[in-house]
């Protein structure tokens, strides 16, 4: 009868899910996005979308390799490097140039993972550290914001030849960037106010009001995607469809990506109602930007939130909250990158706050 | 009639395939005739027993062979005739190896033992027994829980003034994947159990019974309920269908579906008034009360895709797990793992010589993929905090910080995480994307607790 019997602790099944599978549903899941980015931006897209998964695969190649790792490759097949390229190519704008994503890859994976002890073990998602790192450096780079190659020409008040340089394509003004040159017009206005320069003030005014309206009449653009933005933060519609996929395998739970929208709509709206002339209106605020792709992709990085459920909703609702403050009232007119980093950094502690009682209550002696 | 307090549902909990089809509907058949069993000293929670023969002498069908004085044990007896060729250390399904009586069956004297199930009807007369009188016979008997703990039955039962009990939930759930032992008693045997539950019942004190079967098993619910309503004591009795989910058949997590009460940690269930008996063990109960015989003999499944022809067998305690499946037709090639007990929790065997027990309710063969889609073959990765194993633990626990606790040696960790309010019920393990072996690392950690407790 049987030869060898292999003995092993209970239990002796399994179900299929693996590591592996886990990251390729999520890699799925932003194939619209991805589709959309190729649509919009044409091969620039693919081209960095590619470099950016080869550096990262690279990447933690030679890390594994200096670590001297038995089997080096090994780690690449739980494609956790390939997830980090693709976030990291979509949070990047089209026309950065090549060596630069080559760059941040390389920084996300090299400082944002295996420094750490390589997946499992790092402390911030490494997408986002890699942007954050760009963004220091390579400021002017990272905020030059290219007109989808679909654009219509006709749309009002937003594209703008870029005349310095031979280009291949035009740049343009975010909607959220739109939206802080709004707030910050609105500002200039009322500080014009107080010297008593009532023309300038009321022309600031008018400019702040002209921009907010411009972004709340942009909705449908979008929604579609047809805006200036980063390759894959453009379309909400198929980050939307992205997130139901993910909620359907139960990749993700809801948790996160709830309140994080959550959070981020009451902060906007509160804003909105204060100032509703010049403020873009909460909806645009949510399906603009990052603020999806982070809701359902990122903040829902496993291993830098928080294990429980009650310290998901606090995570996500301060990831909400960070971003709508550095929208609203920072200088930066975008602020996922800051957001998660900074909520990474408290996700031990807010574990730690939110520990679970066994069902039975907590034992009358320990041991 | 009463209500049903609970929810028949506990949070968390996970769903394996159940793989009941390849012995559900298999009539309980009469073992093989076997020519030595084996007869382990340790068959139940608490101290084993002491043999009360020695090499050479000759036993009776039903004699007391070993007997511990301890309040937490229960005897032993022999479930054939036949001599004693040697007690030396035999194979131990969880202690590796461990003290056990060797019998010679004598083939002159011995017919099978047949069960008794044919002489309980509904008419059955539950008054003309005492319950000083059942808790007495449960302990001559050397009853104990036959669900998998074995814990002394008359311990359970008796009633106890410091703890009154006042609700008896039979245990029918079965929740671990193929075992089906449960569900033939209740198919097969239906008016035994009944009797059984009511020795229990009126031994026990408890006014309130329910019979808790997982709603995957309809026909056993239709069973047990039209013996209760042809008993007449639908007053008493109520059948529940409690929601199929693995551990429902956990103690703890049955308690929280059927009354709504949970159990304190690191507590028991008589401290919320609650005594829980498995089918298997108030069937024996009535053969022992009514029939005066002693526990002896029990019903194994056998099953798995790689068994030859799957079945539920009545067999002597004694028979090793080779002898069982050579009855089943043996196993095919794709048989890599045979398990005592159910794919969840059972025992792993090293060895097939290893003899049936009192608690061993089932074997399950596992075939290579099988055992290859959980811990062997995949790679395990690092824990990527996916959340999926608190989402399932079904004592709220946080399964991963508790495992890595251990793994890196940081026990008081573990502890501070509540590493003893752990059931090892598996589910963790199960649905871990990095296949790590949460529950191997947390029983791992309670066993070097223990240790440490001991040194101090």
């Amino acid at each position: 009868m049987l030869s060898k019997m292999k003995v092993s602790h209970s239990p002796h099944i399994s179900q299929r899910m693996s590591t592996r599978s886990v990251m390729v549903d999520v890699i799925v899941s932003l194939v619209p996005a991805i589709l959309a980015a190729a649509i919009y931006f044409r091969a620039r897209a693919v081209i960095l979308l590619l470099t950016c998964v080869m550096a990262c695969a690279l990447t933690e190649w030679l890390c594994n390799l200096v670590r001297k790792i038995p089997k080096p490759l090994e780690s690449l097949g739980d494609f956790s490097a390939v997830l980090t390229g693709v976030i990291l190519a979509l949070s990047l704008p089209p026309r950065l140039p090549i060596w630069t994503a080559v760059i941040g890859s390389a920084f996300a994976i090299a400082i944002g993972k295996m420094v750490f002890g390589g997946l499992g073990a790092n402390v911030f998602n490494p997408a986002m550290v890699g942007r954050t790192f760009l963004t220091a450096s390579f400021g002017a780079l990272m905020t030059t914001w290219t007109v989808p190659a679909t654009f219509d020409s006709a749309m009002p008040n937003v594209a703008i030849t870029d005349s310095t340089q031979v280009v291949d394509a035009r740049t343009a003004a975010t909607p959220l960037g739109l939206a802080k040159d709004a707030i910050k017009e609105r500002k200039k206005s009322a500080g014009l106010a107080a010297e008593n320069e009532t023309v300038a003030a009321e022309q600031a005014m008018t400019i702040s009001r002209i921009a907010a309206k411009t972004v709340n009449d942009q909705m449908t653009y979008i929604l579609t995607g047809e805006v200036a933005g980063c390759l894959g933060e453009t379309s909400a519609l198929a980050l939307i469809l992205g997130g139901i996929y993910l909620l359907i395998r139960k990749a993700i739970s809801f948790h996160i990506p709830a309140a994080v929208l959550l959070s981020a709509f009451v902060f906007g709206a509160v804003a909105y109602a204060a100032n509703p002339e010049t403020m873009a209106n909460p909806m645009t605020h949510l399906l603009s930007g990052g603020m999806l792709m982070c809701a359902f992709f990122i903040a829902t990085d496993p291993v830098t939130a928080p294990l429980t459920r009650r310290g998901m909703w606090i995570f996500g609702s301060g990831v909400g909250l960070l971003i709508m403050l550095i929208r609203v009232v920072g200088e930066y007119p975008e602020g996922v990158m800051f957001a998660i980093l900074l909520m990474n950094a408290v996700t031990p502690l807010i574990d730690r706050l939110c520990k679970r009682v066994p069902v039975g209550g907590k034992p009358n002696v320990q041991g | 009639m009463f209500e049903i307090p609970g929810k028949c549902t506990f949070a968390g909990g996970s769903h394996p395939p159940d793989s009941k089809e390849f012995t559900a509907e298999r009539r309980i058949v009469q073992g093989p005739e076997v020519e030595t069993i084996t007869l382990m000293l340790s068959q139940h929670i608490g101290a084993p027993c002491v043999p009360l023969v020695k090499k050479g002498d000759v036993v009776q069908a039903g004699q007391k062979v070993a007997d511990n004085d301890g309040f937490v044990s229960a005897p032993i007896h022999s479930p054939v005739t036949g001599k004693v060729k040697e007690i030396a250390l035999q194979p131990h399904v969880a202690q590796g190896r461990a003290m056990g009586i060797v019998i010679v069956v004598d083939p002159e004297n011995n017919a099978p033992q047949e069960p008794v199930n044919d002489q309980f009807t509904e008419m059955f007369d539950v008054t003309q027994y005492e319950s000083a009188q059942i808790c007495d016979i449960s302990r001559q008997a050397g009853l104990v829980g036959m669900g998998g703990a074995g814990f002394p039955t008359r311990v359970k039962l008796e009633p106890n003034p410091r703890l009154p009990k006042d609700t008896m939930i039979v245990n029918a759930c079965e929740c671990e994947p193929y075992i089906t032992c449960d569900y033939r008693l209740m198919m097969e045997w239906t008016y035994q159990v009944l009797a059984g539950i009511r020795l229990a019942k009126r031994a026990s004190g408890c006014s309130k019974v329910y019979i808790a079967i997982e709603d995957n098993k309809p026909k056993a619910v239709t069973a047990m309920q039209t013996a209760v309503d042809a008993s007449g004591c639908s007053a008493e009795i109520k059948v529940v269908a409690v929601k199929t989910k693995y551990p429902q058949g956990g103690e703890r997590q049955l308690i929280k579906a059927v009354t709504d009460k949970t159990v304190p940690t690191g507590g028991i269930p008589p401290m919320i008034g609650v005594l829980v008996l498995n089918v298997g063990t108030v069937a024996a109960l009535a053969e022992a009360v009514v029939c005066d015989r002693p526990l002896t003999h029990r019903v194994v499944c056998v099953s798995g895709e790689a068994v030859s022809e799957p079945q539920n067998i009545y067999v002597p305690l004694g028979v090793t797990v080779r002898t069982l499946l050579e009855f089943c037709g043996g196993v095919t090639e794709q048989a890599a793992r045979v398990v005592m007990g159910g794919p969840m929790m059972g025992f792993a065997l090293a060895e097939l010589d290893t003899p049936i027990t009192k608690t061993s309710g089932a074997i399950t063969v596992l075939t290579h993929s099988q055992i290859g889609l959980a811990k062997f073959k995949h790679r395990q990765t690092a824990c990527i905090r996916c959340g999926q194993c608190l989402e399932v633990c079904p004592e709220n626990l946080n399964p991963t910080k508790i495992a890595h606790a251990v793994k890196f040696n940081a026990l008081d960790v573990a502890k501070d995480y509540y590493i003893s309010a752990c059931i090892e019920c598996g589910c963790c393990s199960y649905v871990c994307p990095a296949n790590i072996e949460l529950t191997g690392y947390i029983r791992t950690g309670k066993i070097h607790l223990a240790k440490q407790k001991k040194k101090a």
